[in-house]
């Protein structure tokens, strides 16, 4: 895009809009803030009506504590995210690679297309009785491998959109040359597409690990909880109306949060480019 | 994405005849393999049970779905569910208020950071926050907010001399809670959409209009909203899907009451198949939101094609 220019001569609307920014960046950060503050509060000046504040590490120490589950279920979010982020950049690359230049029929590109579109639309939990018997079915309710799966599905539309994006963007006479040169298929696929189309697939990479540690549904009812569970069901297990332990609850959602908030420092382009076309998954 | 792949040129007639003489294209086929199985197992085949179910009582017995065939009972009986009514008035009231809010607030935020140069990377970076954090996160912490005992919203109005509030606890309060927090979660979107959309728009065009002596609020409403229109449209649409589903942020902080004062549609799926067991129902359930989402979606590409061939008219 060209750089634009910013209108002369406006100033006080220029005060506005900043106003308008600043109110915006201090409502979208206090109640983050409040969050990292009750997770660092001593557990008693929780609940104490005084605004005081008295530092400790206590919260976090509890979460970690060696019969905790929230280790184990790090480890699960963790593994969930590598094997379902992988599953699909690989599935989608192929997919959309082939779909792009491999001359096929419209009718199929479409129909394929159109499958992604509506597992875009539906909400996932309409489509959980049936899941529910495919699972039992399979053998895979409560199990890391059944939410590896269950992600890499619901994540696959927007990646294989996303990459075709890339793939079409590519002249096909590129292939064609590349194969005279006498490069087999999987080759040419290797070293000469997936290298152009490698800024799509970062971008959907961080979206898709993004999405897949956040996810909670699938975590919620294709698992028993404890030490099966992803940590946003973790999370989950700490809000009982009964009685809710505040502190323990900040703090794992400060663990929760603090990884993403980084990549979206480190990562901003490919989330943003993630976020506006495959805004449509959340 | 569509129109490119329309107008390419796909077939040049040397290519036809060399491609007699090819080997069977291996790669091509199983390259999509993969996603077709993916599709067919974990896609088709649940949506088949989940007709199949929808036409019958079923029974989980011994770990084995039994299943008994009962017509259309299942979708009779929606007719005279209230609290399935109630859900949809529930969901209808949320993705009105959400969506509204979110589109007005959305592009209010990309026409200010368009205006101040320094704040753009700024904007983009920290006012997205909210959208890439996980909704169980985002409930957590407002439940730190709006809880009655150790928010900070009721530390704050105690500290000015007012009542604390009971918020989630109350029918009225905990519907515009989960609003405001659904709001507060997803504006980011709309603004980085309508911001996309901003940037694109031509300088000169503006620069023209301001040089007429145009406000800027007049260039607001007559040039650059316009032209953000099929922007503004697409986010709409986004918009609204996320609002069908949305379930995290009910689930933990209001579990859909109190009573059914927040029961949404998916708050109530989940509670007729994984509380009262009922997985015919459930399914039929299923197939009539989605049929309603389909529905709407249609009538709205409609409306849009309609309204395009009108205004061509003019």
């Amino acid at each position: 895009m060209a750089s634009r220019h910013p209108s002369r001569g406006h100033a006080p609307g220029r005060w506005i809009a900043g106003a308008i920014l600043a109110g915006a960046g201090v409502v979208t950060v206090v109640p983050l803030i409040w969050m990292a503050i009750i997770a660092l509060q001593r557990p008693r000046a929780i609940v104490s009506p005084d605004w005081e504040f008295e530092f400790s590490w206590d919260n976090f120490a509890e979460i970690f504590a060696p019969d905790a589950v929230f280790g184990t279920q790090v480890v699960n979010s963790l593994v969930l995210v590598v094997a379902a982020t992988a599953l699909t950049l690989v599935v989608s690359s192929f997919a959309s690679y082939s779909l792009s230049q491999l001359r096929w029929s419209r009718r199929t590109v479409l129909a394929i297309l159109t499958v992604a579109g509506l597992l875009q639309v539906i909400p996932p939990m309409t489509l959980v009785p049936g899941l529910y018997v495919t699972l039992l079915n399979y053998e895979l309710v409560g199990t890391l491998g059944g939410l590896i799966l269950l992600n890499t599905v619901f994540n696959l539309p927007f990646a294989v959109i996303m990459t075709k994006f890339y793939f079409d963007t590519i002249p096909g006479e590129l292939r064609e040359s590349a194969s005279i040169d006498g490069a087999g298929e999987l080759r040419v696929f290797r070293a000469v597409m997936l290298p152009l189309a490698a800024p799509g697939i970062a971008a959907v990479a961080i979206f898709t690990a993004i999405q897949v540690w956040n996810e909670f549904l699938f975590g919620l009812v294709f698992t028993a909880g404890g030490t099966e569970a992803p940590i946003t069901v973790g999370i989950a297990a700490l809000i009982q109306p009964q009685e809710i332990k505040f502190g323990a609850m900040a703090a794992v959602g400060v663990v929760t949060a603090v990884p993403i908030i980084l990549m979206a420092i480190v990562a901003n382009r490919q989330i943003v480019a993630g976020l506006t076309r495959g805004a449509v998954k959340g | 994405m569509t129109t490119r792949l329309d107008t390419a040129p796909r077939t040049a007639p040397a290519v036809t005849t060399s491609t007699a003489r090819r080997p069977f294209p291996w790669f091509k086929y199983l390259s999509v393999a993969p996603l077709a199985a993916v599709f067919a197992g974990l896609v088709a085949y649940p949506v088949g049970l989940l007709v199949w179910m929808a036409f019958g009582r079923v029974r989980l017995v011994a770990g084995e779905f039994q299943w008994e065939s009962v017509g259309l009972d299942n979708f009779i009986r929606m007719l005279d569910d209230e609290t399935f009514v109630v859900s949809l008035r529930n969901s209808a009231v949320f993705i009105t208020a959400t969506v509204l809010l979110t589109l007005v607030l959305g592009i209010v935020l990309a026409l200010a950071t368009d205006r101040v140069v320094t704040a753009q990377r700024f904007a983009q970076n920290l006012i997205i926050w909210p959208a890439i954090v996980a909704p169980v996160v985002i409930s957590v912490v407002w439940l730190l907010i709006l809880s009655p005992q150790i928010g900070l919203l009721n530390r704050v109005l105690v500290s000015l001399g007012a009542d604390p509030q009971a918020w989630l606890g109350d029918n009225i309060g905990a519907m515009a809670s989960i609003i405001v927090v659904d709001v507060w979660h997803w504006t980011p979107i709309v603004f980085l959409f309508v911001y996309t959309a901003l940037r694109g728009i031509d300088t000169s065009v503006l620069e023209a209009a301001s040089v007429d002596g145009a406000s800027y609020l007049r260039q607001v409403r007559h040039i650059i909203l316009p032209l953000l229109t099929p922007a503004i449209a697409g986010a709409a649409a986004i918009r609204l899907i996320m609002g069908v589903k949305a379930f995290d942020e009910m689930y933990l902080l209001t579990f859909g009451g109190p009573g059914t004062a927040t029961t949404v549609i998916t708050i109530y799926l989940r509670s007729v198949f994984f509380d009262s067991f009922e997985y015919g129902y459930g399914a039929a359930l299923s197939i009539t939101v989605v049929a309603l989402v389909l529905a709407v979606l249609l009538l709205s590409f409609a409306v849009r094609s309609l309204i395009r061939r009108t205004s061509r008219g003019f």
